[in-house]
């Protein structure tokens, strides 16, 4: 059995090549917004850029891979890689997509900087931690093509659900929080719970890719 | 799982532990399988696979080659076609075969082609030979085309007409089932479409096992896809799950043009 | 090799040595064909004065009378020859079709080799054995002898031309046919003998063209006669070339001019068997490999 190159192999690679630089790109954007926002400063410029790139090269993944499915008629493996990436592609333009809005949360109220309490940054400081590593996990998932971190990844969304209302129910509960507040740190926790949500959604490719199962995760 | 065992008990045709040796070589190395009613199963695998020589088990074909031998039972029915006191000629009736090149007898007309399975056995009537003429010309989508003249020597129409033409040939006999062997690899895309739309339709009324070495050809037209290496069985199940998620490599490795 | 070094045109040397080739090929076929007409036209001129309404249709008579003719030697060359058909066909065609369809059988090779040999035995000694196992147990010559010496010529030619011409039909006819639940009998005598039908056909008219003109197997079976016979078994019978042989070696000039109008008339006859198989038949063979 030789390993001989196939026409759709260079295709293939291609492909990867993108999806993975996307990966790469994604992650950078969320750290970079989660972290302005944690500690107060405007990134929403560096993370804009990002966040297109991102956009622009979804269309790309999408042309791609429907070249290689009208040109070589793939199927097995093949066929489940190119549908996955696709998929995948949409799902790192929504990391970039939420880190792009968090940024611009720091922004939303004319450059003030928002005055939390110290324990709200710290709470979405440590989600924000869980949900950065869910992302990274999710993409070297995707590299690798291992499936056995599902059952961690499913522990730690859970988690961040649980993060996500428990985090609603304390703000209900605490008196003096300012409105600026209030809305921007719901609206960040939610994105994060988001975030969380896409890269289960990645996972589940993951095991489509390697198993042929298709799982819902989430 | 269970879509498998429903199907599994309607199986039309079926093969136990089918051994075939062609001289000193041993083609087939022990097939078990079961081919469901009225549905399309493909064949398929690299060359030498022993593919070819398994439908020609399946209609008593094989063992009119010099020195070609056959065990295991092929059971139609219920019945082992092998028995000792099974008549082959009577088999035949019942299970059709389209061969690769399309082989119309040079000798008669498209009409007479058509109906020569009929004509052969005894059939005079000429009312049933212009009615099953013209219903196996219309199975095989070739009765528009030559309806204007069926008295052209077959030998006279295009290699696609032709082998349809063959097609309703082997139809004409009203078979239940009907063997094709890589019918469409001698024919142009065009040709092909037309017996791969034809193939569609006939499941209604036959089960269709066919032979192909076109991985695209065995996802269109089939239901259930068997894949061959080396005279053995390696994998079989319903078509979409074989080209999705196939559990034997070497069906992987096959499907996806790593080898063969 | 760059391209600027591949020479244009024909060298000068090759040009030479192609027409060189070209002018000896004609040179052998000329030669080849050149005695053919040449003995055409010898029998042609000698013969031509002997041919008239009389020597078609009379019988031989004394080398003194006139009107004589070679009518009766007609007859019995067509009565023989077409017993002999009667008998080689049959047989010959029957071989034939056991060479074909079972010849992977030890039988029919060593049976196959056994006709090639009969195809080349001299045809004396052919017409010896007839004289010896038929002539000399009947106590007659007769026409029946001759036939069955003329058919020991014919049945090896028969039996292999319908080999071969069977052998032409291609296997994958049979198939289809016994894929259709066609029993093997049927298969051969309705699919294979009837697409492979001009083969037989030209094979027995070439064997029929060869009886015709065989001499030594009737010098002692049939023997000669100048009447029309009444009986196949007990008369022996003229035939044109026992005729020719025994006119041509008389001293009488009379019978040698007659002999060489039987000759022509002979000649005529095989040109005759031989167009129709080219003309008729070849003209069928050429549509069947058209298509």
């Amino acid at each position: 059995m030789s390993n001989m190159q196939r026409l759709l192999d260079a295709g293939l690679e291609e492909l990867t090549v993108l999806v993975y630089k996307m990966g790469g790109v994604a992650e950078k954007a969320l750290a970079i917004s989660l972290g302005g926002f944690i500690d107060g400063k405007d990134v929403s410029k560096d993370v804009h850029e990002l966040a297109e790139i991102l956009v622009n090269r979804t269309v790309e993944v999408e042309e791609k891979a429907f070249g290689l499915i009208a040109r070589y008629q793939p199927v097995a493996s093949d066929l489940r890689i190119i549908n996955s990436y696709m998929k995948v592609a949409y799902d790192f333009e929504r990391y970039g997509r939420y880190g792009w809005d968090i940024s611009f949360i720091g922004t939303r109220f004319n450059g003030k900087t928002i005055n939390c309490d110290k324990w709200i940054f710290d709470y979405i400081g440590k989600l924000a931690e869980k949900v950065l590593e869910m992302v990274r996990v999710s993409i070297s998932s995707l590299r690798k093509l291992n499936p056995e971190l599902v059952k961690t990844m499913t522990q730690a969304e859970d988690s961040v659900d649980k993060a996500y209302f428990e985090y609603l129910d304390k703000l209900v509960e605490q008196a003096g929080v300012t409105n600026e507040c209030t809305i921007s740190s719901v609206l960040v926790v939610r994105y994060l719970e988001r975030i969380a949500d896409h890269a289960m959604h990645i996972m589940e490719a993951v095991v489509y890719i390697a198993t042929g199962e298709k799982v819902t995760l989430r | 799982m269970s879509k498998n065992s429903q199907d599994l008990s309607l199986a039309k045709l079926e093969t136990r532990d089918l051994k075939a040796i062609y001289g000193k070589v041993q083609a087939l190395k022990g097939i078990n399988l079961r081919f469901p009613e009225n549905r399309v199963t493909a064949v398929m695998g690299p060359s030498g696979c022993g593919k070819s020589t398994l439908i020609r088990c399946l209609n008593r074909i094989h063992e009119l080659t010099p020195g070609a031998k056959v065990e295991g039972e092929v059971i139609l029915d219920g019945v082992n076609i092998y028995a000792p006191n099974v008549d082959p000629v009577a088999i035949r009736r019942r299970i059709g075969m389209v061969f690769q090149k399309p082989n119309p007898f040079p000798t008669m007309s498209i009409f007479d082609n058509a109906v020569a399975g009929l004509k052969l056995n005894g059939v005079r009537d000429k009312k049933k030979l212009n009615e099953l003429a013209e219903k196996s010309l219309r199975m095989a989508f070739l009765w528009d085309e030559v309806k204007g003249d069926l008295k052209k020597p077959g030998t006279a129409l295009s290699g696609g007409q032709q082998q349809r033409l063959c097609i309703a040939r082997a139809l004409a006999v009203q078979p239940e089932i009907l063997l094709m062997d890589e019918p469409c690899s001698a024919l142009d895309p065009i040709a092909t479409a037309k017996v791969e739309e034809s193939i569609f339709e006939l499941k209604k009324e036959f089960t269709v096992i066919i032979v192909t070495h076109n991985l695209q050809q065995a996802a269109r037209v089939s239901d259930y896809t068997a894949f061959m290496y080396l005279g053995k069985l390696e994998e079989f199940g319903e078509t979409a799950r074989v080209f999705e998620n196939p559990q034997s490599e070497l069906t992987e490795k096959y499907i996806t043009g790593k080898f063969g | 090799m760059e391209r600027t070094d591949l020479p244009l045109g024909i060298s000068l040397w090759r040009k030479i040595v192609n027409r060189l080739m070209f002018i000896l090929i004609i040179v052998a076929v000329l030669l080849a064909v050149v005695p053919l007409i040449l003995i055409l036209g010898d029998v042609a001129i000698k013969g031509a004065p002997a041919i008239n309404i009389d020597f078609l249709t009379h019988l031989p008579t004394g080398p003194t009378f006139s009107g004589g003719g070679i009518a009766s030697a007609v007859a019995g060359s067509f009565t023989m020859v077409g017993l002999a058909a009667l008998i080689s066909v049959p047989i010959g065609v029957g071989a034939g079709i056991f060479f074909s369809e079972w010849s992977s059988s030890k039988l029919s090779t060593i049976s196959g080799f056994m006709n090639d040999v009969l195809t080349g035995f001299p045809s004396m000694v052919i017409g010896l054995f007839v004289y010896i196992i038929i002539v000399l147990n009947t106590k007659h010559y007769s026409a029946f002898a001759g036939a069955v010496a003329l058919s020991f010529i014919m049945l090896p030619i028969v039996a292999r031309t319908t080999d071969e011409s069977l052998k032409l039909v291609p296997n994958t006819l049979r198939e289809a046919s016994m894929a259709l639940g066609v029993p093997r009998w049927k298969t051969i005598f309705r699919i294979v003998i009837s697409t492979g039908k001009t083969g037989l056909l030209t094979g027995v008219v070439l064997a029929i063209a060869r009886a015709t003109g065989e001499t030594a197997p009737l010098l002692f079976t049939a023997a000669t006669s100048t009447y029309y016979i009444t009986n196949l078994f007990t008369q022996p019978t003229g035939s044109m070339t026992v005729l020719i042989y025994n006119y041509a070696t008389s001293p009488y000039a009379t019978w040698v001019t007659q002999a060489w109008g039987a000759a022509l008339v002979l000649i005529l006859i095989m040109l005759g068997l031989n167009l129709f198989v080219k003309i008729v038949i070849g003209r069928n063979l050429t549509e069947a490999r058209m298509e």
